[in-house]
């Protein structure tokens, strides 16, 4: 077939188990789990790349793919149901010789190298699907391009006490890369890997080769790769990004940014002008009810609801019903959740389809400064009436 | 059996006033995200009716702007799927007087399809309906047409298009057109089946006659003239008539009615809209919501009662909406205080206006005014 040519082509890492997400991940890949009521994480990279003009994106899936296959689809909620590139999901595959698994990230990409060449692009950029942000990866691109850089990688400054938890590239003034430290015990400076790279696609394919035929690679882009470019005096270049970020690989982590998208001025403004905005599989559903008896603070409540109870500092996702006289506090309610009469829940992430029966407590309140223990329900689950969940208690 | 469909988007337009001067009434919003034509549609799809041809007369951009390639309703198909028929899109006639004449032009729509019977529906009636039992009951009866009714309508006030009146038996025993029919009568819903041969035969009959009136000069003439078979099909769901800006006013409301609101949306059918990427709800700190309708994409500071909220709306700090239905994208300024008012999309209330319309005489503002 004969293929026009690509400037950039994303290749999308959403394989990861997730597993620090428990139960929310059982069955579900990480870049599937609900976010911020209508939407999943991997709306987010997948956005950021369309609102970037870059439309064709890979997505390497291998952990639970089902529910993702089903949710990307044909891509037309992105607008990445293109004739030419759009989206397309890359399981591992049995090919004529072997057959096998993703053995790492840059193992990978190694096995989608026919599906970039398609394009020919000149730059390929990585992502992965378990963070939430919003970022034009086209003045990225513009920044790697200028600099000539063989890989530029996006960081994002982090306090000094925290870098040792974080991938550090350590830089000179005109944000060279001269060194990259895995979770270093003394870090040398703040700036931490975003897990966002963009390379140049000749340099990318070679290495990706011989890491290939290196027995004792891990096959991944912190461990192998990057440090493989460093060795070999390629040109590695660092990309500051200052807006919001998060990785949402913990229970906690995934709580908060969610917490985030509330208040005036919420710490993540999801709000965007057309061409900005965050793209999601929509649902036909009706408009939500609210009722008189309801009360309804600070909160997001997405569409095909039915809400008689009071909520408070939380995420009430798609086809939630909420009773009278249910509370919920400081919570995320994902989609088609049935919260009962009485029931009260705090501090807790209740999964897809689960239902709380009458009077059932899940949760507790904490103190200003108190490490919050958050509580979590795993998808369609049934907490019987007047069951208790304990702070931070996983079911 | 097969059966396509065609939708009548043009047929009350003059009488909803601002709320239909640039738009069909059958992309009139409805219910927060809807348009009225949405019903139709999905009524169709989910029925198994996947060829389609919508006629519209005039103003029909926003309504082709909603429906595109009909792909949310999946209606983009390779055969059959759906076809706008505008006027001067046939070549050889204008606009038109009457369904029959609109029918008539499209003659080679019709011809050129090869489903053995056709449901023609208007879009001023909301429903969820299942079409398979009125077609069903349609071959059952033997009769040339079947035309579905709706009871508890007619109170010898509200001008009918069309009125049955039936005997025990449920056979037809008379029928009225633009009559304002006492209780005894059914009123149609506008939605009709007929064979497609004799559909196309009669309106080639009448407009050869001079004549383009359908209920009038085909269903009531083949009644009462030509000995054709009538048969009345009545529907006992949830029928909201919008014939008229009171009517459309109050049906909206009434979505806030659980059991209206249930038999629209809570049937196994999905009703289909055009999406929107939109941010879910937010509510402020001070917001105050009750019995409301609120779509996707509102922010909402102010306090609002019995009103539908439609996608975008924006309710400011102290701004206080009652009975009102405030459409897409609308903001409301901070302070600013309606009562009865409809605003249609885009419209900017600036803060501290106060607005009073009545519950018969709701004040209506259009779309992009700011007040």
């Amino acid at each position: 077939m004969n293929f026009m040519k690509k400037h950039c082509v994303a290749m999308l890492l959403a394989g990861g188990q997730g597993s620090r997400l428990m139960v929310l991940t059982e069955n579900t890949a990480k870049p599937a789990v609900p976010f911020g009521g209508k939407y999943r994480i991997i709306d987010f990279p997948l956005s950021n790349c369309v609102n970037s003009g870059i439309d064709t994106v890979g997505i390497l899936t291998q952990y639970q793919p089902l529910e993702l296959n089903e949710y990307i689809g044909n891509g037309q909620p992105w607008r990445l149901n293109r004739s030419h590139g759009g989206v397309q999901v890359l399981p591992p595959y049995a090919k004529s010789k072997k057959s096998e698994w993703y053995k790492g990230t840059a193992n990978a990409i190694y096995q989608n190298i026919p599906f970039i060449e398609r394009y020919d692009p000149d730059n390929v950029l990585i992502l992965s699907g378990d963070h939430i942000y919003k970022m034009d990866y086209a003045a990225m691109l513009r920044d790697h391009i200028a600099k000539d850089a063989d890989c530029t990688i996006a960081v994002r400054t982090v306090p000094i006490e925290e870098a040792s938890r974080f991938g550090i590239m350590n830089t000179d003034d005109d944000g060279n890369i001269y060194e990259f430290e895995e979770k270093p015990k003394k870090p040398k400076s703040t700036n931490a890997s975003m897990g966002i790279y963009i390379f140049k696609w000749s340099v990318l394919k070679q290495f990706l080769i011989e890491d290939e035929e290196d027995p004792k690679s891990n096959n991944d882009f912190g461990q192998n790769i990057i440090p493989a470019l460093l060795n070999t005096g390629h040109r590695l270049c660092a990309y500051e990004f200052k807006g919001y970020w998060k990785d949402v690989g913990t229970i906690n982590s995934l709580w908060e940014a969610n917490m985030d998208l509330l208040g005036k001025n919420p710490g993540f403004n999801i709000y965007g002008e057309k061409g900005r905005r965050i793209y999601a599989r929509n649902y036909a559903m009706p408009s939500t009810f609210i009722a008189k008896e309801s009360k309804n603070v600070n909160c997001f409540i997405a569409e095909g609801c039915e809400i008689f109870g009071s909520i408070e500092h939380s995420i009430i996702s798609t086809g939630c019903t909420v009773e009278a006289g249910a509370i919920i506090e400081d919570s995320v309610i994902m989609p088609n959740v049935t919260i009962e009469a009485g029931a009260i829940v705090r501090h807790a992430i209740v999964g897809e389809d689960c239902r709380i029966c009458r009077r059932a407590v899940i949760g507790g309140s904490f103190l200003e400064g108190e490490q919050k223990q958050i509580s979590v329900i795993g998808k369609a689950k049934v907490i019987e009436s007047n069951e208790t969940i304990k702070p931070g208690e996983i079911r | 059996m097969t059966t396509m469909g065609i939708v009548f988007a043009n047929i009350y337009d003059s009488s909803l006033g601002e709320l239909t001067n640039k738009r069909t009434m059958a992309s009139l919003p409805y219910g927060g995200r809807y348009r009225q034509i949405d019903f139709s549609l999905s009524n169709m799809t989910n029925s198994g009716i996947r060829h389609i041809g919508i006629i519209t007369k005039h103003n029909y951009q926003s309504l082709m702007n909603h429906i595109g390639s009909g792909q949310e309703w999946d209606l983009d198909l390779e055969e059959g799927g759906l076809e706008y028929l505008t006027p001067f899109a046939m070549g050889h006639t204008g606009s038109y007087r009457g369904k029959l004449e609109a029918l008539n032009s499209a003659m080679s729509f019709l011809a050129q399809s090869n489903e053995e019977y056709v449901i023609l529906v208007d879009s001023g009636v909301l429903c969820t309906m299942d079409f398979q039992k009125i077609i069903q009951a349609h071959i059952a009866s033997g009769a040339d047409i079947t035309v579905v009714v709706k009871d508890g309508i007619s109170n010898g006030k509200k001008q009918l298009d069309l009125a049955v009146k039936m005997d025990k038996e449920n056979a037809v025993t008379d029928v009225a057109v633009d009559y304002s029919a006492g209780e005894t009568y059914l009123a149609s819903m506008g939605i009709y089946v007929m064979s497609r041969s004799l559909l196309m035969q009669e309106v080639v009959e009448a407009v050869a006659h001079n004549r383009y009136h359908f209920e009038r000069d085909l269903v009531l003439h083949g009644f009462a003239e030509k000995g054709m078979k009538v048969a009345a099909f009545p529907f006992d769901g949830v029928a909201l008539f919008n014939e008229s800006l009171t009517e459309f006013y109050h049906n909206s409301l009434a979505l806030i009615d659980p059991e209206v609101r249930h038999g629209l949306f809570g049937q196994k059918q999905t009703i289909y809209t055009k999406v929107r990427d939109e941010v879910p709800v937010y509510y402020g700190e001070c917001s105050r919501i009750d019995d409301c309708i609120v779509a996707d994409g509102c922010t909402l500071e102010g306090a609002a009662e019995h009103s539908i909220l439609f996608r975008g709306v924006k309710l400011g700090e102290n701004a206080k909406v009652r009975n009102c239905i405030i459409m897409q994208d609308s903001v409301v300024g901070e302070g600013a205080d309606l009562e009865c008012v409809i605003l249609d999309k885009n419209v900017i209330v600036r803060p501290g206006a106060i607005l009073r319309g009545t519950k018969d005489h709701p004040l209506v503002f259009k779309r992009g005014e700011i007040v």
